[in-house]
């Protein structure tokens, strides 16, 4: 499972990488978790805010934090 | 150590006067903007399917909305210039993020006057539609694909409750604010003798003077319980709602207490009365509390999930803005020691072109945090500033700064950079000149007549400049 956050380093978006660690860690799986800052990378993908979520290159969630069960319900998924 | 003297009676005054009633509710409008109202619900007018009419005023739209924060500025500018509606409605979203969000306008309103928060608001819906689409003129894509066909994207659901809650906190912050007739009419007023607080009234006014003719406000027994609150607020705050997100809390509970009770006394009128202490009910206290309970029974219908990420939301952004906007003001103090008002007067007391050419060009070279650009002109206005020069140095600074043109060029290039810094100057100058002429008591059709010369100006400059820009001579485009 490929797993990247992106988002300039914005307190959101540190939050959101430490939801998806704990929640992985929660679940026993593992998967890469980056952290993307650039602003160009981040162009790759169809997100017009940040901090967003992209789970195997399916952008799960964007703007905002997600509800717990519904980041353990996609980590799940991946 | 009248420096001194100075910045900590700016402060002071400052805490008690302004921050309560006003900002505080303001931080949490706009964190329940930030974080109630998904920005797909403005963003989805930004994409490269959207008309282009409806682009740049959804952008302005946006701009307000998602407020404050550079940190989500950026990324949405670059996403709206590469991807979306384009460079015209992208350089509108940037122009107005900074000077058209609510935590801006308010404080503008209750530090500078009524006047100047409606300015403000709408000559940034103007220039941020006249300089996007006179950057679009400027520098034409070509080659970048756009998908009319491409149908827009659904429309999210806002959370559920949202809009009244957002209602309810506009009324609050009305109701703090607004100097009217309701408002200010006396309820009830009770005194009682009290010698010491009288004592230490005496003393802070000795320690504090009130100076009208230099904009200084004093320091009263209120305002000294009021910043006590204020300290205590924050420190009950930074535990209640730092990890409100992980869950309500008892200190969650506390804080949000405090706050209510504290916007209450703030929204009482305490004086000392020779040796007694004075209370009075205004129609302001009950206004407030009428309307704090209104917010609280709104605010327990939102979900839990939401509710959480709404306080979490509005105690970053305190967090982000409240510590260097104090800075800000206690140095603004500091340094209005060493202002001579005749300075000010031989620079900036008259409306002519230069004095607000000086107004401009000190908004460009100036850096200031987030709303310290408010308490500067009110320095500079107590100083003797002509509103014309006022203004304009008010249009122009939260948009550009050093730093912020250096990063803004990274992102769309020098030669578009300067385009921008150039219109914003431009647009600017002719606001103050407008303004100050208005001040100086010119009609208003003399104004409508000006604003309309001053545009169609702008429109001929920038329709030469486009064309000399994009036809120029096939060397020059083979070296381009």
């Amino acid at each position: 499972m490929d797993i990247k956050i992106l988002g300039p380093g914005c307190p959101k978006c540190q939050k959101l990488e430490a939801m998806t660690r704990e929640t992985l860690a929660a679940l026993g799986r593992t998967a890469e978790v980056t952290h993307v800052t650039e602003l160009d990378a981040m162009m790759q993908y169809p997100v017009m805010s940040t901090p967003a979520l992209v789970v195997d290159g399916v952008v799960r969630v964007q703007g905002h934090l997600p509800r717990r069960e519904d980041l353990e319900a996609w980590l799940r998924a991946g | 150590m009248t420096a001194l003297q100075s910045g900590a009676s700016s402060l002071a005054s400052y805490l008690a006067a302004h921050v309560l009633l006003c900002l505080v509710p303001a931080f949490f409008v706009a964190g329940a903007l930030s974080s109630l109202v998904p920005k797909e619900s403005v963003t989805r007018w930004l994409g490269p399917a959207a008309p282009r009419w409806l682009a740049y005023p959804m952008a302005a739209v946006g701009g307000s909305l998602i407020a404050v924060c550079s940190c989500t500025v950026l990324p949405l500018f670059a996403s709206i210039q590469k991807k979306g509606a384009g460079l015209g409605p992208a350089v509108t979203f940037l122009f107005f993020a900074p000077a058209g969000n609510i935590l801006a306008l308010s404080y503008t309103g209750v530090a500078l006057g009524a006047e100047f928060a409606f300015a403000r608001v709408f000559l940034s819906v103007v220039f941020g539609i006249g300089i996007g689409i006179a950057m679009a003129t400027l520098f034409p894509e070509t080659g970048r694909e756009r998908a009319p066909d491409q149908p827009l994207a659904p429309a999210p659901r806002p959370a559920r409750g949202v809009g009244p809650l957002l209602a309810a906190l506009v009324a609050l912050l009305l109701a703090g604010t607004l100097k009217l007739w309701p408002l200010e009419a006396i309820l009830f007023s009770t005194s009682w003798p009290s010698p010491r607080l009288a004592a230490l009234g005496t003393a802070l006014s000795n320690l504090f003077p009130s100076d009208a003719a230099r904009g200084e406000e004093g320091v009263t027994v209120h305002g000294l319980a009021l910043i006590g609150a204020l300290v205590a607020w924050g420190i009950v705050s930074w535990r209640g709602l730092a990890h409100v997100d992980d869950g309500v809390t008892r200190g969650t509970v506390a804080a949000l207490s405090l706050t209510a009770l504290m916007l209450l006394f703030a929204a009482l009128r305490v004086g000392v009365d020779g040796e007694a202490l004075r209370v009075t009910l205004t129609g302001r206290t009950a206004a407030v509390a009428l309307v704090m309970g209104l917010v609280a029974t709104l605010a327990r219908r939102l979900d839990p999930f939401d509710a959480r990420q709404w306080l979490w939301e509005t105690w970053r952004f305190v967090r982000q803005i409240v510590p260097l906007l104090l800075v800000g003001v206690f140095v603004v103090g500091l340094v209005r020691v060493w202002i001579r008002p005749e300075w000010v007067h031989a620079v900036a007391g008259k409306n002519s072109l230069l004095a607000n050419a000086a107004g401009v060009g000190f908004g460009i070279f100036m850096y200031f945090p987030t709303l310290v650009e408010v308490p500067v002109a009110k320095l500079f206005l107590s100083l003797g500033m002509h509103p014309g020069p006022l203004l304009a140095y008010l249009m122009a600074d939260p948009e550009l700064s050093l730093q912020s043109v250096l990063v803004i060029s990274t992102l769309i290039g020098v030669r578009r950079t300067a385009g921008w810094v150039g219109l914003v100057a431009v647009f600017s100058l002719g606001a103050g000149l407008l303004w100050g002429a208005r001040a100086d008591g010119a009609g208003m059709g003399w104004l409508l007549l000006g604003a309309l010369g001053w545009m169609a100006a702008i429109g001929v400059l920038v329709k030469t400049l486009a064309w000399l820009i994009n036809h120029r001579s096939p060397l020059a485009k083979a070296h381009a």
